[in-house]
């Protein structure tokens, strides 16, 4: 397994030496890594000069070697450039995901918290009934409906992350109103609408950042689950879950699979390191 | 048992029936969206060469073009009765189906459920009583990295390195003791994270307790009061993560029956999804949804007989530990 | 009414099994034939475990005889009333001789007698005809369909007697007799076939006359089967006609096809079934018998949309069918089990003729007809013409589990041509609404497609009698009409088959069919200690002849 070796887990010892910086060695870890996968989706190019899509035929099912990092699949295209190339997918396809459960269950949490009353009793139920439907079946469901690719996985999981979002959120805020400052506010006969936006909403975003972040390691997982199930892009589409799944037909050249599990194994690791550090900077 | 309490439990069971209703419509809805069925695709595999014509006919003549609400009314009076219908790619009944596989689920489920209990337990204890020095930061870690993991990879390693390699079970019969257990740790891994999470969490709390100081001095063993001062108390919140759990229990055996090639609910689902056969997705969603609901019912109608610190206030439940509203890492689910 | 001699279908018979005999040891590329033969007699008893990956939906007889997977199960638990071996030879099976009339619109069928269902009915004349019945019409309003490629000519059968049956048809219907041996049509037994649909959907519940009844099965899981032991009603042509030896046949789900093989690799099973290409040669290396038997029909190729621009030029065409460099794709993505195409129809086919000429990967000559057509290449490389690129959107066939690979390499191979290729894969649900021969968005279409006799193949390409149309030429294209005419109207094999030569010469030329490579739909990985299964015309293993050498 791959936490041997995985710098992110060890060395809270050493974390003093970064006190200045108030910023722990794993954390600035995992903020390189992150960095260095943003990177890749934003310019894969700067990273390999082998293309993800044409391969040489002839070089099929290398193993990794300085050539090939990560070796060479069933058509000789080199798994590593595979990667990167499919990075901007992987992360673009999370990140639909959280847009659109932090937009739409933020909305919702907002609105039942603030208003409260009978909207806030329809939306309860309304989010009662998406928290009941198992999350990954309601993903799977929603991506057959709408169809098998990767924004439709992207989408499926976004909307099943709403629910936990409105919860969240809709604490978040009847806690804020309840705060003296938001009282006072109100007392001082100020409107509505410019106390959600002044008051209210700051204080519920910083605990729905971390939760935000955790989203988006989480929904890689999920969409890279979908990927598995063959819910995903069709060829010549190279995102990590899709990656894995192929490579799951070749297990006897191994590092088809374990190449892109690990890459996002780190990532998604790194991703929730940051989101527990912004969790306890808070 | 209080009036207080009765009406906090009639509340509850009200708002679980609505929960489960409104459930079975919106699956209806999102399913009726899917844009084919099984029927025509088996009509349209290329193999059985019947033209245009012929699969208009016998589409007509099977009666597939009902008006939606129609077809709502007669499916949600179904459900209702325990009629769950026939299922349009087996042409058999869907409760024969799901009764088939089921026993198959819920041995993977509980096993998955036992191995997520005992591993977040260990983990938990390690974090208290392993010394720093040994590793008690690399274990506050794992919960992370089992949140990290896709579960197809634990599962795709576990059957090479046990299966093949050093041959504990055959692939070909995933029914077995060794089988199951595996497919168990595979699917019990990530669900082990949430519950240590709030586990560890509830263990720092109550550690700092007057109590537990107090029994440490008196020079009781590390053990016994992790598992008689500490782990009790500390427990109760997991109920209610447990109960959030069993969501993730049936979304993960979809990918770990796949793996391991359990015929369960997960398997039924997945041929279901590929054939569109909306009566027995309809059916499984809308079971899973009723489980979930159960399940959270009970937990929340024991937690306030378990936890002595939680009132009834007005038919509302207020507690310490808030079970209605958990923690980020409480609602955090797990990735299958 | 002309009268068949006995004598010509004995002797027939004799040549039949010689033959199929021979096409099944290599088929089975067995390690040592010299001493399966001589040393290993046949061994009573064993159990095989044949690992799937899928056993497909509903099993309806009617609705899943032709299925993939299901037609496994099917082919040892019923039996045909003719056999048609992997050279598409025909031979008697339950029925031991057949007569028809003169414009092959009456048939007369001769049963064998003393054939029983396994729940004790007689397969007999009336049990034939109920048969035919519900394989022409189905029960549609049950959701029992008909099947699909039986001739839509049938009129009605009668029992002449216990033993003989008279079939009649509205218009000459030759392919009947091929037909029967198809993997359709099933013989079931009356009281099966009277059951409603979600009886008939219990594979418990239907009865067949085959060598092996079902004992057990348990939905998308497995398929026990137990022998029967007073089965004696084999096909002659496989040699054997008295019981089978293996004593149970057990199918069994394995979902993911690595593991299906790992599976044979660790003794844990016998078979497995469509193995990743990529692992043949190994486990050849490694003494393991991998078998690709090819089936009757099409081979797999593209369909080409003539209507849709820019593929209405020939030139177009003829640079595509140019510029697929067929080696490759057996060198890459298959092994050496593969065969060339050599045609549109499999090389196997009789009347198949070898076009290889015309199939020859000659990128030069791709380019110089793309030049020809005013195609230009552009500065990224991609050619274009009035400011159109030149485009090809392949659908990725979801039944055929190697098609996107082959898609892959041949996008590159395009690619490099100056074509902008897009590969679009569809499930199976989604593939059968969206994509369809000569469809507004569906340049070329897929095929993998079993047909019983190439005489059928000239009027599934045109729009005539519901023919298919495949590369929507309407009537715009005569001589492929005329070919078609000529072809339904002859009166013998000899003068049908310059014709056929003719129309695959014609089909190709013009580019309205690109093959990509013969197909091996069904690739079977076996431990090398099972021996003597046969495959027949659809490429299906049976285990029926099939044992356990030690």
């Amino acid at each position: 397994m791959s936490f041997v070796s995985n710098p992110s887990l060890r060395g809270s010892g050493s974390a003093s030496r970064f006190a200045a910086f108030r910023l722990p060695v794993t954390v600035a870890l995992s903020l390189l890594i992150v960095t260095i996968v943003l990177a890749w989706s934003l310019a894969p190019s700067l990273f390999t000069s082998y293309s993800p899509v044409v391969g040489v035929p002839a070089d099929k099912l290398l193993g990794p070697s300085f050539a090939h990092w990560f070796g060479t699949d069933h058509l000789g295209r080199d798994v590593y450039a595979r990667v990167v190339y499919g990075t901007a997918s992987s992360v673009t396809s999370a990140l639909i995901a959280v847009v659109i459960g932090v937009l739409f269950g933020g909305l919702i949490g907002l609105i039942s918290g603030f208003l409260g009353g009978w909207v806030d009793v329809i939306f309860a139920r309304l989010v009662d009934v998406l928290l009941a439907i198992p999350k990954f079946l309601l993903a799977v469901i929603i991506v057959t409906a709408i169809g098998f690719e990767t924004i439709n996985a992207a989408i499926a999981t976004g909307v099943s992350a709403v629910a936990i979002f409105a919860r969240v959120t809709r604490a978040e805020v009847i806690k804020t109103r309840q705060a003296t400052f938001v009282e006072a506010a109100f007392l001082s006969g100020g409107s509505r609408w410019f106390i959600l936006w002044r008051h209210v909403l700051p204080n519920a975003s910083r605990s729905i950042l971390p939760l935000a972040v955790l989203q988006f390691g989480e929904s890689i997982l999920v969409i890279a689950s979908l990927a598995f199930l063959g819910y995903g892009d069709p060829p010549p589409a190279s995102d990590w879950g899709l990656l894995i799944s192929i490579g799951k037909d070749y297990l006897k050249w191994p590092w088809l699979v374990y190449a892109p599990a690990f890459v996002t194994i780190l990532t998604v690791l790194s991703v929730n390191r940051i989101s527990r550090w912004l969790r306890k900077t808070d | 048992m209080s009036n207080a309490y009765l009406t906090y439990a009639a509340k509850r069971l009200g708002q679980a029936v609505v929960v489960i209703l409104l459930a079975y419509i919106f699956t209806f809805v999102v399913v009726s969206i899917l844009p084919g069925d099984p029927i025509t695709s088996v009509l349209r595999n290329p193999q059985n060469g019947f033209t245009e014509q012929e699969i208009a006919e016998i589409i007509a003549a099977q009666g597939l073009d009902k008006p939606i609400i129609v077809q709502l009314w007669n499916a949600l009076s179904g459900f209702l009765t325990g009629d769950l219908g026939m299922s349009m790619r087996s042409n058999r009944p869907v409760a024969t189906l799901i009764a088939e596989v089921l026993p198959s689920t819920l041995i993977l489920a509980s096993a998955g459920l036992a191995v997520a209990l005992v591993l977040a337990l260990l983990v938990a204890y390690g974090t208290r009583f392993v010394p720093k020095k040994y590793g008690q930061g690399l274990l506050r870690g794992f919960p992370s990295l089992f949140l990290s993991v896709p579960n197809f990879v634990i599962g795709l390693m576990l059957i090479h390195i046990f299966g093949f390699q050093l041959g504990l079970f055959r692939v070909i019969n995933p029914d077995s003791f060794w089988a199951t257990f595996f497919a168990a740790i595979a699917l019990g891994i990530p669900v082990s994270a949430q519950i240590a999470e709030v586990l560890i969490a509830n263990l720092d709390k109550e550690a700092e307790q007057e109590y537990a100081t107090v029994a440490r001095s008196r020079g009781i063993g590390q053990a016994r009061l992790f598992a008689t001062h500490l782990l009790k108390p500390a427990s109760l919140p997991v109920v209610t993560v447990v109960a959030l759990t069993i969501g993730e229990l049936l979304g993960g055996s979809l990918i770990t029956e796949t793996v391991y090639g359990r015929t369960g609910i997960g398997s039924l689902v997945q041929r279901s999804v590929s054939t569109q056969d909306l009566p027995v997705l309809q059916a499984v969603v809308s079971l899973g949804a009723v489980v979930f609901v159960l399940v959270n019912l009970i937990a929340d109608l024991l937690y306030p007989l378990l936890d002595p610190r939680v009132k009834i206030v007005g038919g509302r439940k207020r507690s310490p530990t808030t079970a209605d509203e958990p923690s980020i890492g409480a609602t955090k689910a797990v990735a299958p | 009414m002309t009268e068949r001699s006995s004598l010509l279908s004995l002797s027939r018979r004799r040549l039949l099994v010689g033959a199929s005999i021979a096409a099944a040891l290599v088929a089975t590329n067995a390690i040592d034939f010299s001493s399966a033969l001589a040393a290993d007699a046949p061994r009573e008893g064993g159990d095989i475990t044949f690992l799937i990956d899928s056993l497909g939906d509903t099993w309806i007889p009617n609705n899943s005889a032709i299925s993939s997977f299901q037609g496994h199960i099917w082919g040892h638990v019923t039996d045909k009333l003719l056999y048609v071996d992997a050279e598409g030879k025909v031979s008697p099976w339950l029925v031991e001789r057949w007569d028809q009339n003169d414009n092959a619109t009456e048939f007369t069928l001769h049963l064998k007698s003393g054939v029983t269902f396994s729940d004790g009915e007689a397969l007999d004349a009336k049990a034939v005809v109920a048969n035919l019945d519900i394989w022409y019409a189905g029960r549609k309003n049950e959701g029992i369909n008909p099947i699909g490629l039986f001739p839509k000519t049938y009129d009605r059968a009668e029992a002449v007697d216990g033993a003989t049956v008279k079939v009649f048809f509205k218009k000459p219907t030759l392919g009947f007799i091929p037909t029967l041996g198809y993997h359709g049509s099933i013989l079931v037994s009356p009281k099966s076939i009277a059951q409603p649909a979600s009886e008939q959907a219990d594979l418990s519940k239907t009865a067949g006359s085959g060598p092996y009844v079902v004992e057990s099965w348990k939905e998308g899981d497995h398929v026990t089967l137990v022998k029967r032991k007073d089965y004696n009603w084999g096909p002659a042509a496989v040699g054997h006609t008295g019981p089978a030896f293996l004593d149970t046949i057990t199918y069994k789900l394995v979902s993911e096809p690595s593991l299906r093989v790992a599976s044979v690799q660790s003794g844990q099973a016998d078979v497995a079934y469509n193995a990743s290409p990529q692992e043949l040669k190994s486990l050849k290396e490694e003494g393991f018998t991998v078998a690709t038997p090819r089936y009757l029909g099409f081979v797999n190729g593209w369909a080409v949309n003539t209507k849709l621009p820019p593929y209405d030029d020939v030139k177009v065409r003829q640079a595509l069918q140019a510029g697929v460099n067929r080696q490759e794709i057996i060198d890459t993505v298959y092994t050496p089990d593969w065969h060339l195409a050599t045609s549109f129809i499999q090389s196997n086919v009789p009347g198949a003729t070898d076009q290889s000429a015309l199939l020859a990967y000659d990128p030069a000559k791709a380019e110089k007809l793309l030049d020809e057509a005013g195609w230009v290449k552009g500065a990224n490389g991609i050619r274009s013409k009035d400011g159109k690129e030149l485009a090809l959107t392949i659908h990725s066939n979801p039944y055929l589990a190697t098609s996107k690979s082959v898609d892959e390499l041949i996008a590159q191979q395009l690619g490099k041509l100056g074509w902008k290729v897009v590969i679009r894969a569809y499930d199976v649900v989604t593939y059968g609404e969206k994509v369809k021969f000569g469809g507004a968005a569906v340049p070329t279409y897929e095929v993998t497609r079993s047909f019983i006799d190439a005489g059928t193949v000239a009027g599934i390409l045109t729009n005539a009698n519901n023919g298919e149309n495949w590369f929507a030429l309407d009537d715009r294209d005569t001589k492929i009409n005329d070919l078609r005419d000529k072809i339904a109207g002859a009166g013998s094999l000899e003068e049908r088959g310059p014709l056929l030569d003719d129309l695959q010469k014609h089909v190709l030329d013009q580019g309205y069919f690109i093959p990509r490579t013969q197909i091996v739909q069904r690739i079977y990985v076996q431990s090398p200690t099972l021996k003597g299964e046969v495959y027949n015309g659809v490429a299906y293993a049976s285990y029926y002849t099939a044992f356990i050498a030690d």
